[in-house]
């Protein structure tokens, strides 16, 4: 997954990254602790959690995130799920983060963090502190998925929005990004700074221009990302 | 106060109205109304007998968005950057010393859309259509819109509706939490002018105090935010 994300920031032409599932589920489990880690030092098993710790570099890509939930999303598979930045969700498929009910497990992988700053406290506490799993319909009206399809629709569904998404400025995308994901972290205030900072920059673009003038001329733009 | 070229301007029974006016253009936000709107506001502010303030819009829409026609107009990136804070009409909006009821309906898009995030209470007409659409522009949102939209509605809603540009309408934006209520079109202006009179019965202090309560204490940790509160509480229910 680390290699995955290196790869997609080191190419300069991908707009939007899908992540989704092969087979029946998206991803479900945990790695247990090895049992003699257990009884071992807390530097151990912080060594042995970073070493596995993956979603940072899926959230921290610039580019924006699709998850295509094709089946169950359940632990760190939910945890993978929450990194990205829209999740779309076939019908029928179960999220839950029930490591608190299997011996040697628990939410390493931002669980803890991303679940209750998607769905609240409120619901993140009921769903990781009583291991309760839900269906896509009550996911979608907690806010846990931003939409969900039938399961023969998926595929279409989510390369429509990945379409719709690259057919978009791509610096622009990145930069919306970034205002909104950065912007979580700091005060109004300063997340207007970089609003208008990043508008700034996106003035000195090709791509502004173009779409401005695709605009007034009634044509689809063309953007190269300049 | 004078007539301005973009708005229209009225008071009754401490309710400032502040109508949007350029239906032609179905009230595309330009640079005009953005200086009508920095002085209203500004006497507005100024102006004790007002308590409540309404905004709205003339014509088959609320606001079509910014006037693209003058944009690139600026004459340099470091004076662009300069404009923005000098003539900061956005911020003028969030830190009014009055409550602002938005009734918005037709079409409620881009700056439309980021001046009701900027108000207090927000009605829709049934019907009205929402959209960000200036990432599909390579452009992103100018007045507010990428930090005011996710407090409102979620960063994932918000990177759906920002980095996709769709329409959605309000039906969908009351399920977001991006507005509270839907009217019939016929009476939507009845009901927030409603909305505006409640807000003007209540006394200056204690309702500037509940606002300012609540936007501060949204940057605070909860523990900090609730001493904020005990102090706001103090001076608004002092005579």
């Amino acid at each position: 997954m680390r290699d995955a994300c290196h790869k997609v920031r080191q190419d300069d032409n991908v707009r939007v990254l899908v992540l989704t599932g092969a087979g029946a589920a998206f991803s479900l489990g945990r790695e247990p602790l090895p049992t003699e880690l257990a009884t071992g030092s807390a530097i151990q098993r912080q060594a042995w959690i970073e070493q596995l710790r993956v979603a940072d570099a899926l959230a921290n890509l610039p580019i924006p995130v699709i998850v295509s939930i094709n089946g169950d999303a359940l632990d760190h598979g939910l945890e993978l799920a929450l990194a990205g930045d829209i999740r779309i969700s076939a019908e029928p498929a179960s999220f839950g983060l029930t490591d608190l009910s299997k011996p040697g497990c628990f939410p390493w992988d931002g669980g803890t963090q991303r679940l209750p700053r998607l769905v609240g406290p409120a619901w993140a506490s009921d769903l990781m502190l009583t291991s309760l799993v839900i269906g896509s319909a009550e996911a979608l009206s907690i806010g846990l998925v931003n939409r969900v399809v039938p399961p023969g629709e998926l595929t279409r569904e989510t390369q429509r929005l990945a379409e719709a998404i690259a057919a978009g400025g791509p610096i622009a995308a990145r930069y919306a990004k970034e205002a909104i994901t950065k912007g979580a972290d700091l005060s109004l205030a300063e997340g207007l700074r970089l609003e208008a900072d990043l508008n700034i920059i996106l003035q000195s673009t090709d791509d502004r221009a173009e779409g401005l003038q695709s605009f007034v001329e009634k044509r689809p733009p063309r953007f190269t990302g300049q | 106060m004078p007539a301005f070229e973009t708005l229209l301007y009225s008071k009754d029974h401490g309710v400032a109205h502040i109508a949007l006016d350029r239906p032609k253009v179905r009230n595309a936000f330009n640079i005009q109304m953005r200086d009508d709107f920095a002085e209203v506001l500004s006497a507005i502010d100024d102006d004790p007998d007002i308590r409540a303030v309404l905004i709205s819009g003339e014509g088959r829409a609320f606001c079509a968005g910014a006037d693209l026609t003058e944009f690139g107009t600026a004459p340099s990136l470091v004076k662009a950057r300069e404009v923005r804070w000098e003539r900061d009409v956005w911020g003028q909006l969030h830190s009014l010393s009055k409550p602002i009821v938005t009734a918005v309906h037709g079409y409620c898009i881009g700056s439309g859309l980021e001046i009701a995030l900027l108000s207090d209470v927000r009605v829709a007409a049934a019907g009205t259509v929402f959209a960000l659409p200036e990432v599909q522009l390579g452009i992103i949102p100018a007045a507010g819109g990428t930090q005011t939209l996710p407090r409102n509605v979620g960063a994932a809603v918000a990177l759906d509706l920002l980095l996709t540009g769709r329409r959605f309408d309000a039906a969908e934006a009351l399920r977001f939490k991006l507005i509270t209520r839907i009217m019939p079109e016929g009476r939507l202006m009845a009901e927030a002018d409603q909305i505006a009179q409640l807000l003007a019965q209540v006394d200056a202090t204690r309702m500037l105090g509940a606002i300012n309560a609540m936007k501060q204490g949204s940057d605070l940790a909860l523990d900090q935010a609730l001493q904020l509160e005990t102090r706001v509480a103090e001076l608004a229910l002092g005579q």
